[in-house]
């Protein structure tokens, strides 16, 4: 092998590795968003459990049911609808709490899955599915109890 | 015929006063929308969150808000990551930002009347566990009986812990960010 053609050898080798590794950075930079709706259900339980766990505890809810990387557990949970409101960007929000229960389960749909909660009405139990964003708990500041947050919802057809 | 003018002009009474019934107490909104924008020369980053939980009482003029962090939503899923990551924002140990704080010109708003009120609000926010002491000013709108409150401010994001010292977040994220919030509040 001559000298120039270790030269081109390698020179192709670190073209090749150039290109990988920009390709990756690209993929990453641009890598989509978790498509919630065709990703597994982590947990399934009732918009009181749920409710009932972060009042007991809200770190280990924390714990269970957060992600580091904001993608976090994705959970279908079943209760009653109590309420069915628009927010500021145009998303349904079904409010899921059973008579008794201190806080409930909001649910935010989104343009692809609003049609579904429309058809909801207050009182009828439903199972929706979504990813959770922050449990339920009372605010000393607000003295009000915040509900566990569940967002990009749809309803789970059993 | 006059028990039927009589009835008439009670219910007319009635639903005037149902009509104008001044907002009072306090008032809450569960999805108030904050967003963030930050600009550099390599790029704009800009994050939108409808999940505000505010309440304000018209009597003390104390406001609360609580910002479920994990409900921001960035255009790029990488930015979101980083966003929430340990390094950053560690939402998963802290997952709410918090204010609590005070209408210091209270008497500048008449919650009765319609109008678009200036206000200048103090109080503590916490973010990631750290607390500071901030002023802001904001616009009260009364409109109908609807409250809707408004701010824009600036926030040093390393006042409270949030740095980024290398890589791609140091030179892409500004270390201040613009911050609004819009609100629309009801009666509890």
């Amino acid at each position: 092998m001559t000298k120039r053609k270790v030269i081109k050898v390698v020179l192709i080798v670190v073209a090749i590795g150039i290109a990988a590794a920009a390709s990756i950075v690209l993929y990453l930079f641009n890598k989509p968003h978790r498509d919630v709706q065709s990703a597994d259900v982590n947990f399934t339980l009732t918009a009181s459990d749920l409710v009932q766990e972060y009042l007991t505890d809200p770190k280990a809810g924390n714990l269970k049911y957060l992600d580091d990387s904001g993608d976090s557990k994705i959970i279908a949970v079943t209760g009653t609808v109590r309420s069915i409101s628009r927010d500021m960007n145009n998303q349904l929000v079904v409010l899921l709490q059973d008579d008794g229960d201190k806080a409930g389960v909001s649910c935010t749909f989104s343009a692809a899955t609003n049609a579904a909660a429309e058809k909801l009405t207050a009182g009828q139990t439903v199972t929706i599915k979504g990813v959770i964003r922050s449990g339920a708990g009372y605010d000393a500041d607000l003295d009000l109890y915040e509900d566990v947050i569940i967002e990009k919802s749809d309803i789970l057809n059993p | 015929m006059k028990k039927l003018t009589y009835l008439l002009m009670i219910s007319a009474t009635f639903l005037a006063f149902a009509a104008f019934r001044p907002v009072a107490g306090k008032l809450v909104t569960k999805a108030g929308h904050i967003s963030f924008f930050s600009h550099t020369a390599v790029e704009d980053i800009t994050a939108n969150n409808y999940k505000v939980v505010s309440t304000l009482e018209t009597e003390t003029g104390n406001v609360a808000f609580s910002v479920p962090m994990q409900s921001f939503e960035f255009e790029k899923s990488l930015m979101q990551e980083h966003f929430n990551s340990k390094d950053f924002l560690n939402t998963k140990e802290f997952p709410k930002a918090k204010f609590e704080g005070k209408i210091a010109n209270l008497s500048a708003v008449d919650f009765s009347k319609d109008g678009t009120y200036e206000v200048s609000v103090s109080g503590n926010l916490t973010i990631k566990d750290v607390t500071k002491p901030i002023t802001e000013k904001g616009t009260i709108t009364v409109k109908g009986g609807v409250v809707n409150a408004k701010t824009k401010f600036n926030l040093v994001l390393g006042d409270y812990g949030v740095t980024f010292k290398k890589g791609k977040p140091s030179t892409n994220i500004a270390k201040e960010i613009e911050v609004t919030l819009n609100a629309d509040y009801q009666g509890e």
